[in-house]
C-alpha cells in the first residue's frame, strides 16, 4: 500500500513539476526564442541560402593565342555549357590574372599558339586551365566542364581520322568499354540537399541545449539557494523532477521535430525519402537523448547567458564531427571517440541515410541502437546531478534551521 | 587606465572568459588542422560488382584501388547489396561489371561498365565520381592502344591520337588542393571571431545585470569612450594574441600558403579583431538586452559561416541573400584573405572589403549615446 501510495504521489508530483516547467518556457521570453523561433526560422534561412542548389555560370576569362578555328569551337562549348560562362576574353595571362584578383573570373583558359597546328600536324595538344582555388564548387565546375568538352572534341578528331565506314564503328571507336555514371542520392549534386539535412538535425540538438541550459540558470537565479532546484515540497524526488522536466521538453519538441524534418525539406522540394514509422522510431531515442544531454549539462550553467557562450560555437564541431563535410571514415580515431559523446553524430548519420538515401531502421541500427545507449547513460548521470542538488538544497536548509 | 584594469580583474575571476578567449579557441584551430590532416580524403571506403570476374576487370579493380582516394573494401554479389551497403554508409561508391564485359571487349561489342557514387558527401562523392569516371576512360585508351601498338604505331602517335586535346589543370596556391588549406583558413578565423562577438556582447552586458554599470561609468570619469575603450583593451590584447598564434601555427608552422606575406595576414587579424569587437559592441548598443543582443550575435555569427561564400559561393544564392552578405565581418575576411594572402594580390585589389571591415570597426560611434543611457538607466531584465 505505501508503495502504490508513493508512486501516486510521485506521479501527481512530475505532473506539476511539467506544468510548471511549461509555464516556465511559456513566460520565458529568452527560453520561447531557442525552443520556437529559432527552430521555425533558422531552417527557412537556411533553406533559403541554399537553395539554388548548384553553381551554375561561373565566370571565366579566355587567352586564345591560336585563334583558330579549334580553339574557337572550344570556346564556344565552354560558354555554352551549363556551369561556365566566357566573361571575358583577353590578350594575355597577366590581364587575365588581374581579373581574377577583381574577382571579375575564377578562371582562366589558356590556348597556346601552336594549339590547332599541334593537332594538324598528329601531335598532342595542351590547354592550360587555371583556376582560383578559394572555392572548390567554381574549380570543380571548371574543371570538369573543360575536361568534357576536351573529351567531345577529342572524339570529334579521333572519328574524323579512323575512317570508319559506319556510325557504330565510331561509336566502338571512340568508346570501346562505354559506362554509365550514376550519382544516387541527391543526384543533382546540389548543396541544399546535402548539407541540410544535417544543419536541420543540429539545430534540434543545439537549441534544445540552448533552450534547457537558458532555462536551468533561469532557475539557480531565482532559487534560493542558487541551485537547480526549488525549495518546494513537490521537488523532493529525483525521477519526478527529471520525468517531469523532460516530459514537458518532449512535447514542445515533438512538435518541433515535425516541423523540422518533415515541413522544411518539402516547402523547399530537397529531397525526403523517410518512411514515417521509421521516422517516428528514430527521432523518440534522438529527442530523449537530446533532452538527457541538455539537462546533464545545465548543471554547469550558472548564469542563463553562459550556456550561449558555450554551445553556439559548438555547433560547427558537432557538424564535422558527424561526417558531412570530411567523410566519417576519414575522421582520426580520437576525434571519432569525441564524437560518439554527442547524440549530434548519430542523430545526423542516421537521419541523413534515412531522409537522402532512402535508409529504412534496420540499415542504420547501429547509430538507433548508440541513441537508446546515450539516452539510458545521460538520464542516469541527469539523475545523478539531481540527486547532488537534491541533496545540497536538503543540506543548506537543515543548516539553516 | 582605471578601467582596464578592472576588466583585467573581472577576466580573470569568470571562468567562462578563460575558457571563450582562450581554451576554446585553441582547441579549435587544434580541431580543425588536425581533423583535414590528410589534405584529401584519402583511401575512403569503395565497393566492386564484379560479375565478369577476368582478368581484365581484375586488373581494372586493382588499378582503382591504387588511386589515391579510394580503397576497394569490399566485393558484393549484386547490385542490390552494394546499394544496401551504400545506404548504410559503408561504402560511398561501386562499379559495376556486367557478366560478359572482357568478351564483349575483346570482340569490340562495346560492352558498358556502371560507375554508382553517393552525394550524400559531396565531398566523398565528388571525389570518388572523378576516380570511377578515370578508370572506365582508362579502360576505353586501354583498348585502344593495345590495337594501336599491335599495328604498329609508335608511343607518341597512340597518345596524340587517343588524346589529342589535353588539359593542363593548375590549382593556383593549393596544388595538392587540400582541403585543410582551403577550409580551416575560412573556419578557424570564424571561430575566433564567434568568440569575440559573443564575449564582447556578454562582457558589456553583464555589467548592467549584475548592477555593475555605474559603478563602471564612474571609473571612466563618466565618459563613455572612455568605458568602452578601457574595457576593451585587454581583451582586444587576449584576442589579438590568439588570432596571430593561429597565424603562426597555421602559415609559420603548418606552412599553408601565404603569397601575402607575414605583414598582410596580420593587418588582416588586426583588422578581425576590431571589426568584430566594434560589431559586438553595436549590437548591443542598439540592443542594451543581454539576451536579444547574445541571441542576435549568435545567429549572425553562426550564419556568417554559410555567407562567407567559402563554401557555397555567394554569387549562386539569391540575389537579396547576396546583398545580406555583405553584412558579415567573416565575408570581408574571407575576401580579403582570399585576395589577399591566399592569391597573394595587392591589398587595393580588396579596398572594397578592407573598408567595409574599419566600417564595421567604428560602427559603435553610432550608438554610443544610447550605450551611455542605457548604462545608466535600464534594468536588468532576464
Amino acid at each position: 500500500m505505501k508503495m502504490l501510495q508513493r508512486i501516486n504521489e510521485g506521479l501527481h508530483d512530475m505532473c506539476h513539476i511539467w506544468a510548471e516547467e511549461m509555464k516556465n518556457v511559456v513566460r520565458d521570453e529568452g527560453v520561447l526564442i531557442f525552443f520556437v523561433l529559432v527552430p521555425l526560422l533558422y531552417p527557412i534561412l537556411y533553406s533559403w541560402i541554399y537553395n539554388n542548389e548548384v553553381v551554375r555560370e561561373v565566370p571565366v576569362a579566355v587567352v586564345d593565342n591560336s585563334h583558330s578555328s579549334m580553339s574557337r569551337m572550344f570556346i564556344r562549348e565552354f560558354d555554352a555549357s551549363p556551369d561556365t560562362r566566357v566573361a571575358y576574353h583577353c590578350n594575355s595571362l597577366d590581364e587575365a590574372k588581374d581579373l581574377v584578383g577583381r574577382q571579375a573570373v575564377h578562371g582562366v583558359i589558356y590556348f597556346p599558339q601552336d594549339f590547332q597546328t599541334r593537332i594538324n600536324r598528329m601531335e598532342q595538344s595542351h590547354v592550360s586551365v587555371y583556376c582560383d582555388m578559394s572555392l572548390m564548387l567554381t574549380y570543380k565546375a571548371i574543371f570538369q566542364t573543360a575536361s568534357s568538352v576536351a573529351a567531345n572534341i577529342n572524339s570529334k578528331i579521333q572519328t574524323s581520322l579512323s575512317g570508319n565506314t559506319t556510325g557504330r564503328e565510331d561509336e566502338i571507336t571512340i568508346k570501346p568499354l562505354d559506362f554509365d555514371e550514376i550519382p544516387m542520392f541527391n543526384t543533382t549534386g546540389g548543396y541544399g540537399n546535402f548539407i541540410l539535412p544535417g544543419v536541420l538535425m543540429l539545430i534540434i540538438q543545439q537549441t534544445l541545449l540552448l533552450g534547457i541550459g537558458l532555462s536551468a540558470g533561469t532557475a539557480r537565479e531565482k532559487n534560493k539557494y542558487k541551485e537547480l532546484i526549488p525549495v518546494s515540497r513537490h521537488y523532493n524526488g529525483i525521477f519526478r523532477i527529471v520525468l517531469g522536466k523532460s516530459i514537458c521538453y518532449f512535447m514542445i519538441y515533438s512538435v518541433i521535430a515535425a516541423y523540422v524534418t518533415l515541413v522544411i525539406p518539402r516547402m523547399f522540394g530537397f529531397v525526403s525519402l523517410v518512411h514515417a514509422p521509421d521516422l517516428v522510431t528514430f527521432m523518440l531515442p534522438y529527442l530523449l537523448s537530446c533532452i538527457f544531454f541538455g539537462m546533464m549539462l545545465s548543471c554547469l550553467v550558472r548564469y542563463r547567458e553562459n550556456v550561449i557562450l558555450l554551445v553556439v560555437f559548438s555547433s560547427i564541431l558537432f557538424l564535422f564531427l558527424s561526417g558531412m563535410s570530411w567523410p566519417s571514415s576519414n575522421i582520426p580515431g580520437t576525434w571519432k571517440a569525441v564524437s560518439w559523446l554527442f547524440p549530434s553524430t548519430f542523430g545526423i548519420q542516421g537521419f541523413v541515410s534515412m531522409n537522402t538515401a532512402g535508409a529504412r531502421l534496420g540499415d542504420i541500427s547501429l547509430q538507433y541502437i548508440c541513441l537508446w545507449i546515450q539516452t539510458v547513460v545521460f538520464f542516469i548521470m541527469t539523475c545523478a546531478v539531481y540527486k547532488f542538488q537534491i541533496d545540497r538544497v536538503k543540506k543548506l536548509r537543515s543548516r539553516e534551521q | 587606465m582605471n578601467v582596464a584594469a578592472r576588466e583585467c580583474g573581472i577576466l580573470r575571476s569568470n571562468m567562462i572568459y578563460l575558457f571563450c578567449m582562450v581554451v576554446f579557441p585553441v582547441v579549435i584551430i587544434f580541431f580543425f588542422t588536425s581533423l583535414m590532416n590528410e589534405g584529401q580524403p584519402e583511401d575512403m571506403p569503395v565497393g566492386v560488382v564484379d560479375m565478369d570476374n577476368t582478368a581484365t576487370t581484375r586488373s581494372m579493380t586493382r588499378k582503382l584501388d591504387a588511386f589515391q582516394n579510394t580503397r576497394i573494401t569490399r566485393h558484393f554479389n549484386d547490385i542490390a547489396e552494394a546499394r544496401a551497403a551504400m545506404q548504410r554508409n559503408e561504402i560511398y561508391a561501386f562499379l559495376y561489371f556486367p557478366a560478359g564485359t572482357t568478351d564483349k571487349l575483346l570482340s569490340m561489342r562495346q560492352p558498358k561498365i556502371s560507375i554508382y557514387y553517393s552525394n550524400t558527401s559531396l565531398t566523398a562523392g565528388a571525389l570518388l565520381g572523378k576516380d570511377l569516371k578515370i578508370i572506365a576512360t582508362l579502360g576505353s585508351a586501354g583498348v585502344g592502344s593495345a590495337q594501336m601498338s599491335a599495328k604498329g604505331y609508335t608511343e607518341k602517335q597512340i597518345t596524340a591520337f587517343l588524346q589529342p586535346i589535353a588539359i593542363d589543370l593548375h590549382t593556383i596556391q593549393n596544388p595538392w588542393i587540400s582541403y585543410n588549406i582551403y577550409l580551416s583558413t575560412m573556419l578557424i578565423p570564424g571561430c575566433i571571431m564567434l568568440f569575440i562577438f559573443l564575449i564582447t556582447v556578454y562582457s558589456i552586458g553583464t555589467e548592467l545585470k549584475f548592477g555593475r554599470s555605474k559603478e563602471w561609468l564612474a571609473a571612466a570619469g563618466d565618459n563613455i569612450y572612455v568605458a568602452v575603450a578601457g574595457k576593451m583593451l585587454p581583451q582586444f590584447i587576449v584576442f589579438i594574441t590568439i588570432m596571430l598564434a593561429y597565424i603562426w601555427y597555421v602559415f609559420g608552422i603548418l606552412d599553408f600558403p601565404h603569397p601575402g606575406g607575414t605583414w598582410t595576414m596580420m593587418l588582416l587579424g588586426l583588422l578581425a579583431v576590431v571589426s568584430a569587437q566594434g560589431f559586438g559592441i553595436f549590437m548591443f548598443g542598439l540592443m542594451p538586452s543581454l539576451r536579444m543582443s547574445m541571441s542576435t550575435c549568435s545567429l549572425w555569427a553562426v550564419i556568417s559561416f554559410s555567407l562567407s561564400g567559402a563554401a557555397y559561393p555567394v554569387f549562386s544564392m539569391s540575389p537579396a541573400i547576396e546583398a545580406l552578405a555583405q553584412l558579415f565581418p567573416l565575408r570581408h575576411y574571407y575576401m580579403v584573405y582570399q585576395i589577399c594572402v591566399f592569391n597573394g594580390f595587392p591589398l587595393p585589389y580588396a579596398w572594397f572589403n578592407i573598408a567595409a571591415m574599419v566600417g564595421f570597426a567604428c560602427l559603435p560611434v553610432f550608438i554610443m549615446r544610447n550605450l551611455k543611457r542605457a548604462m545608466l538607466k535600464f534594468v536588468y531584465i532576464p
